[in-house]
C-alpha cells in the first residue's frame, strides 16, 4: 500500500498543505502518516540564554525548557488531531507520529522505514540570499529522500523547486 | 545507508566550516597588533595593554561566541598576565562588596522561588484581580513588573512563562493568530524588563555599576537612593507600556472565564501556605527593609549574607537547593567585569579614550547624559546588559571626572538604559521566552519594542533633568 508522509514542524503550520496531503493520499488510495516535528533547539536555546545570559540556576532553566517542550507536543496533539478529522472526512487511513530531535534525520528515517511513496513537507518562506548560508530542514530531505517530495512553504502554497526529485503542484 | 551531498557553492561551504577558526585567529591578531603598536601620546603601556584586553572582552560579549562568563575569565588572565594590574591586586577585586551582594541577593531569590511562595503569590494576583481580559493583562504586566523589584527579572519570567502558557491554552488562543496572546506574552516580558530596573534587587547589572563605582571613586549608591531616583521612570514607563501594548495589540477576546478555572485550579493543588513559606518571605521582608534603611551602615553585602545564614538557621533551604537555583558563573562573570573596569581607569586607559574619542563632544553633562543612556540603551539590544556597563562605565566615569560631573549621575546613565532591552528575544531572557512561545513573532516584538525603546530614553533624560534636581542629584 502506498503511504502518504505529511510533515508538521512546531514554528510553522500550512492548512494547504495539510489538505492537499490528504487529497493526494486519497487519489492514490494510499494511508496517510502524520509527523509533528518538535524543534527541540527551541527549548534548548531557552535553557541557554537563562543560564548563560540571565545567569539563573539549572533547576528554573529546565523547568522553563520543559513548559515549552510540553506546549509543543500539546499543539503537536492538536495538530495531530485536526489532520486525523480530515482523513476520517475523506475515507482515508490515518496514522499519526510525533518526534522531537534533529529534523533532517527523522524525517528519513521515518521516509526509509516506513516505505513512504511521497513527502509533504513544510517549511518557512525564506528569502533568496538567507539559502546560501542555511538550509532549511526540507530543502536537505527533498536532495536526500528516496521518494517524491512536496514542499510547502509555510501557509504559502507549494513552492517550486530546481530539482528533478522535487515536484512542484498547481 | 544514505550519503549527505551539500550542493551549496563551494566558498560558501568552506567559508562556514573556517568562520569560527578565522574569528579567533583575527581577534587574536588584532589583539597582538594593538599590545604591538607604538604606544600612542598620553597612553601608558600598561593601558595600551588594558585597551587590547578590553577590545578581546567587547568582541567577545558582542558575539556571544564564547559563555559570557568564560570571556570574564579571559580578562582576568590576561590583565595579570600582561602586567596592567599585578596578580595579587586582580584577584582582590573578586573580594568587591557588589559580587557578594549579587550573590546574596540570587541566594534569596532562590529561596523565595524554590519554598512556592512566588508562584503562590502570582496565582493569588491572577486568579483574585485577572477578573476580564484587560484586567489579566494589567495584572500580568504589573505583577512581573512588581515581582522583578524584589528578585531577578529572569527568574520571575521563568517562574510566570508556565503560568502564561497555561492561560493562554485555557483560553484557546492560538499561536501567531491571536492579539490577546501576543499582550499575554510581550505584557510578561516588558513588565519584567521595567521592574526590574527599578531596584537593585531586579538583575545584577545595578550593583555591578555601583562595584565598578566604587571601585573607582570610592563613592557609592544607596539602595533607598537608588530606588527613589529611577522611581518616576518606573511609573511612567508602566503607564506607557501599558498603553502600547494595548494599543498595538487591541484586545480580541471577550472574556476570560477558562483562564480563572486554571488559575484557580493551579491555586488549589498548592494546598495551604506553610511555614517555609510564611519564614521565606519575612526573611525577605526584613531583609528588603534593612537594605532600605540600614544599608549605608552595615553594608548590602553584609545584609544579604546574614540573611543568607539566617534562612539556613532557620532550615528553609538546603545546600542543594541552593545549588540549583543559583548559577555560579554570575560571580565570574561580575568580578571579571569589575577587573577589566579597574584595569581601564587605573592604567589611564579609560581617561585616554575619552580625551580621543569623545573629548570633542563631551562638552556639557547633559550631552554625556544622553549620549551615553542611548549608547547604553542601544548596545543593551544586542549584547548582555552586564557586558554594556563593563564597556561603558570605565569610560563615562572617567569623562565625568574631567567635567566636575558627579559620577554617580553617569554610573545611572548607564546602569539604568542597560537593562531597558524590548526589542530582540537575544536582548534578554524574558524576551526570548516571549518569542519561544509562538504567540509573538520577532517582527511584532521589534516594532512595539522600538518605540518604548525611544520613550525610554526620552523619558531618562527628562527624569534626570527635572526629578534629580529635586532630590538634591543635579547636573
Amino acid at each position: 500500500m502506498k503511504k502518504v508522509l505529511l510533515v508538521l514542524p512546531s514554528y510553522t503550520a500550512s492548512e494547504e498543505a495539510a489538505e492537499f496531503a490528504v487529497r493526494r493520499a486519497k487519489e492514490e488510495k494510499a494511508a496517510l502518516v502524520a509527523l509533528y516535528l518538535i524543534a527541540a533547539g527551541t527549548a534548548d536555546d531557552v535553557f541557554e540564554t537563562f543560564s548563560d545570559i540571565g545567569f539563573i540556576g539549572d533547576r528554573p532553566s529546565s523547568q522553563v525548557s520543559e513548559a515549552i517542550m510540553k506546549e509543543y507536543r500539546q499543539r503537536g496533539y492538536e495538530e495531530l488531531g485536526k489532520v486525523q478529522i480530515k482523513t476520517m472526512e475523506e475515507g482515508v487511513a490515518f496514522e499519526p507520529l510525533m518526534e522531537a530531535g534533529e529534523p533532517v534525520e527523522k524525517v528519513l528515517s521515518t521516509i526509509e522505514g516506513m516505505g513512504i511513496t511521497t513527502a509533504v513537507l513544510v517549511k518557512r518562506k525564506e528569502r533568496a540570499i538567507l539559502r546560501y548560508f542555511q538550509r532549511s530542514y526540507a530543502d536537505e530531505v527533498a536532495e536526500r529522500a528516496p521518494c517524491e517530495v512536496i514542499v510547502f512553504a509555510g501557509g504559502h502554497g507549494p513552492i517550486k523547486e530546481e530539482k528533478k526529485d522535487v515536484k512542484e503542484v498547481d | 545507508m544514505s550519503v549527505k551531498i551539500d550542493t551549496r557553492p563551494i566558498w560558501v561551504l568552506l567559508g562556514l566550516k573556517a568562520l569560527r577558526p578565522l574569528f579567533f585567529i583575527t581577534l587574536a591578531a588584532s589583539f597582538v597588533y594593538i599590545i604591538g603598536m607604538p604606544t600612542p601620546e598620553g597612553l601608558t603601556p600598561e593601558g595600551q595593554k588594558a585597551i587590547a584586553v578590553f577590545v578581546v572582552c567587547l568582541v567577545l560579549w558582542v558575539t556571544n561566541v564564547i559563555p559570557l562568563a568564560i570571556t570574564s575569565i579571559l580578562a582576568i588572565v590576561l590583565v595579570p598576565f600582561l602586567g596592567v594590574l599585578s596578580t595579587r591586586e586582580t584577584y582582590s577585586l573578586f573580594g568587591n562588596e557588589a559580587v557578594f551582594f549579587i550573590l546574596g541577593a540570587f541566594i534569596l531569590a532562590g529561596a523565595v522561588m524554590g519554598s512556592g511562595l512566588s508562584t503562590r503569590v502570582a496565582l493569588y494576583m491572577l486568579s483574585r484581580f485577572g477578573s476580564s481580559p484587560k484586567k489579566l493583562v494589567m495584572v500580568i504586566f504589573l505583577l512581573s513588573a512588581s515581582l522583578s523589584f524584589f528578585m531577578s527579572e529572569h527568574a520571575v519570567a521563568a517562574m510566570l512563562f508556565p503560568i502564561v502558557l497555561e492561560i493562554s491554552k485555557s483560553l484557546g488562543i492560538r499561536p501567531g493568530r491571536s492579539n490577546y496572546g501576543r499582550l499575554l506574552f510581550l505584557s510578561l516580558a516588558w513588565g519584567c524588563i521595567i521592574g526590574g530596573v527599578a531596584t537593585f534587587l531586579g538583575g545584577a547589572r545595578v550593583p555591578l555599576a555601583v562595584g565598578i563605582l566604587n571601585e573607582m571613586t570610592g563613592r557609592t549608591i544607596g539602595f533607598l537612593d537608588y530606588a527613589v531616583a529611577v522611581f518616576p521612570l518606573v511609573v511612567i514607563l508602566l503607564l506607557l507600556g501599558f498603553f502600547i501594548l494595548t494599543r498595538s495589540f487591541p484586545l480580541d477576546i471577550k472574556g476570560v472565564e477558562g483562564a480563572a478555572e486554571a488559575l484557580g485550579k493551579r491555586l488549589r493543588a498548592l494546598g495551604k501556605i506553610g511555614y517555609t513559606e510564611y519564614a521565606v518571605g519575612a526573611v525577605m521582608v526584613a531583609t528588603v527593609l534593612a537594605w532600605m534603611f540600614l544599608g549605608r551602615r552595615l553594608g548590602l553585602s553584609s545584609i544579604a549574607l546574614t540573611s543568607v545564614v539566617f534562612l539556613f538557621v532557620l532550615k528553609l533551604v538546603r545546600w542543594k537547593d541552593i545549588e540549583e537555583y543559583v548559577n555560579w558563573g554570575i560571580i565570574l562573570m561580575y568580578g571579571g567585569a569589575i577587573i577589566l573596569g579597574s584595569s581601564l581607569h587605573k592604567s589611564g586607559a579609560a581617561e585616554w579614550m575619552v580625551n580621543g574619542v569623545v573629548g570633542s563632544w563631551a562638552t556639557s553633562p547633559w550631552s554625556v547624559l544622553l549620549v551615553f543612556s542611548l549608547l547604553a540603551l542601544f548596545l543593551t539590544e544586542g549584547m548582555s546588559n552586564a557586558a554594556v556597563i563593563a564597556v561603558l562605565l570605565p569610560a563615562s566615569i572617567a569623562i565625568a571626572d574631567k567635567l566636575a560631573l558627579d559620577p554617580v549621575l553617569v554610573t545611572y546613565a548607564i546602569a539604568v538604559p542597560a537593562g531597558l532591552a524590548f526589542m530582540f528575544p537575544m536582548s534578554t531572557p524574558a524576551n526570548a521566552l516571549a518569542a519561544s512561545s509562538n504567540y509573538i513573532s520577532m517582527r511584532e516584538m521589534a516594532r512595539a519594542g522600538i518605540v518604548v525603546n525611544v520613550l525610554a530614553w526620552v523619558l531618562f533624560n527628562l527624569v534626570a533633568a527635572f526629578w534629580w534636581p529635586l532630590i538634591g542629584m543635579g547636573y
